[in-house]
């Protein structure tokens, strides 16, 4: 500015030129000012924000046992594995499965011995069973769905068809090792 | 910081936009427009906005529980309680401006001749405006708006014939959630109207605009920008006055509880924009006359041009100007018996009633014709 205002030829213009930015600056703010409060209130309120990011406590979920919650009109299967499972589950060969995916790709790495999955089964749609260790919980001591017989491990990996799609995992994140906030 | 349209980046892209901005930098203005010349701009601000806050009011209205949508509106969404008073006081505001913009025209006489057009597009103005208006206070569901939709319906729907058919294609049945999701459309729709209005007032009153000696006019931009930039600063100010200290300045405390189809509310309930309308329908017996009422306090506004007899070089009397002031007591007049309890209220609102016929079908007449000689 220092230049500009050296070569202008009055010291008007320079002082003009200012005037038009600081009003235009000042426009800006204050259309600014008005229209924040409009663009706002299309995020949502409070409630919606709450129900769209449900936190579950998982601190209550004993080892080999699942808890199912609603979350955004599906169940939400939490599961706690024991070191039986990790150790059963851990190593398997990725490239013999129908939808080949890895420890690491089905567990937070932070919190490796718990699993969430979206409770349906991939191929007919139909609630799991296998929640609670008395449940049927087929040869690989995952979920089995009543309606086609697939088979699931403990990861939510499809190990028996006819379902050829491992169970959807939600979008989540541990807040601390008792509480996952999903969505 | 200066602007050359012609070989300006988008002037070459998009010529026609170019062409519509050219407008604004030839001098071609008269140079002393006084400020109340930005008055149709500011109509069509506060129309700019209250289509803006009405775009978010209207994703969390529901139409089949009114009230309560309103009140989650008020109590859950960011922000919501500062919509609703945008859009609550950008009505108030709206409305001033537009009595305020009749009334100047009214006190000038540019109804006259070639501003005949004009005056009619203003007068056109009200009308939608006053429509929209209404439909803004039914659809909030309390129970003063309820009742008024309730009258309106069935005064439309027993009509027989063709202004019978009309009234059920335009509410559908008596008042309820159906009526109101339609209203709610009529509402938006009208608020469209209202913006083309405005348009088509700015492109008339601009072609009849006084042609200035070559040499002696000044472009839009900067002097006009300037002018109406002032004027919008004065008006928002004034808008935020009311907003934050009287956001429910003149409307009816009965439209604060929801509807009860079985409780009539005592006292008017009418906001004070369509006050003096109600109270001139009030005056009529029947719902027939009351309409008829409606059209005629409309027509002799259309009319105005033609109700004066002072010819195009007439001068502007004293008089007229005197009479014209009382018309606006007489029109504020109207609106408080609208919304007075007191027992003279019905025959104030005849007398007034009755004077704002008299002005314009005798009044005006004589008058101009006397003071033009």
């Amino acid at each position: 500015m220092a230049e500009s205002a050296a070569s202008h030829a009055t010291h008007g213009a320079s002082r003009r030129d200012f005037l038009t930015l600081l009003a235009a600056a000042g426009g800006a703010v204050a259309a600014g000012t008005i229209l924040w409060p409009v663009i706002d209130a299309l995020n949502p309120d409070a409630e919606s924000a709450a129900a769209a990011h449900l936190i579950v406590d998982v601190s209550d979920i004993a080892e080999n046992t699942a808890k199912t919650v609603q979350w955004a009109g599906l169940p939400i299967t939490i599961r706690k594995l024991s070191a039986a499972d990790i150790a059963a589950n851990q190593f398997v060969v990725t490239q013999d499965l129908p939808d080949p995916a890895g420890f690491n790709d089905r567990v937070n790495a932070g919190y490796p011995n718990f699993v969430v999955v979206v409770g349906l089964n991939t191929g007919t749609p139909c609630a799991l069973e296998g929640d609670a260790p008395g449940d049927p919980r087929g040869d690989y001591n995952g979920w089995v769905s009543p309606c086609d017989g697939s088979e699931y491990d403990p990861l939510g990996r499809v190990r028996r068809g006819p379902a050829a799609k491992n169970l959807a995992i939600p979008r989540y994140n541990f807040l601390n090792a008792a509480q996952i906030k999903l969505g | 910081m200066t602007t050359h349209v012609k070989d300006s980046w988008m002037s070459t892209r998009l010529p026609c936009l170019g062409g519509i901005c050219a407008t604004y930098f030839q001098k071609n203005r008269a140079a002393n427009a006084p400020y109340f010349a930005a008055l149709p701009f500011l109509i069509a601000m506060a129309a700019a906005f209250l289509t803006l806050s009405g775009a978010v009011l209207a994703v969390y209205y529901n139409p089949w529980h009114a009230f309560d949508s309103v009140q989650f509106i008020d109590r859950n969404v960011n922000n919501g309680w500062l919509i609703r008073t945008y859009h609550a006081t950008g009505t108030t505001m709206i409305f001033g401006v537009t009595y305020l913009y009749l009334f100047r025209s009214l006190l000038r006489r540019a109804y006259r001749a070639p501003g005949e057009f004009v005056w009619m597009l203003s007068v056109k103005l009200l009308a939608v405006l006053m429509l929209t208006g209404w439909l803004g206070y039914v659809l909030t569901g309390g129970a003063a708006g309820y009742w008024s939709l309730f009258n309106a319906a069935n005064a439309a729907l027993s009509m027989g014939g063709l202004p019978g058919a009309v009234g059920l294609w335009f509410f559908g049945g008596p008042a309820g959630g159906d009526t109101l999701a339609r209203l709610e459309v009529f509402h938006a729709l009208l608020a469209v109207a209202l913006l083309l209005v405005v348009w088509l007032l700015h492109a008339s009153r601009r072609a009849i605009a006084a042609p200035v000696a070559s040499g002696k006019g000044v472009a839009f931009y900067p002097y006009y920008l300037a002018q109406y930039f002032a004027a919008l600063a004065v008006f928002a100010l004034v808008f935020v006055v009311l907003a934050f200290y009287a956001p429910h300045l003149g409307t009816s405390h009965m439209n604060q509880l929801p509807a009860e189809s079985l409780a009539v509310p005592l006292g008017g309930g009418v906001p004070w924009y369509l006050a003096p309308a109600a109270g001139m329908l009030g005056v009529f017996p029947g719902s027939g006359l009351s309409i008829v009422a409606a059209i005629a306090a409309i027509v002799v506004l259309y009319a105005l041009p033609w109700l004066d007899r002072s010819g195009r070089a007439g001068r502007c009397g004293k008089l007229y100007g005197f009479f014209t002031w009382v018309l606006a007591l007489d029109v504020i007049g109207l609106g408080y018996a609208a919304n007075s309890s007191s027992g003279a209220a019905p025959t104030l609102a005849g007398v007034f009633t009755a004077w704002y016929f008299f002005h314009f079908l005798v009044l005006t007449p004589v008058v101009t014709a006397m003071e033009a000689e």
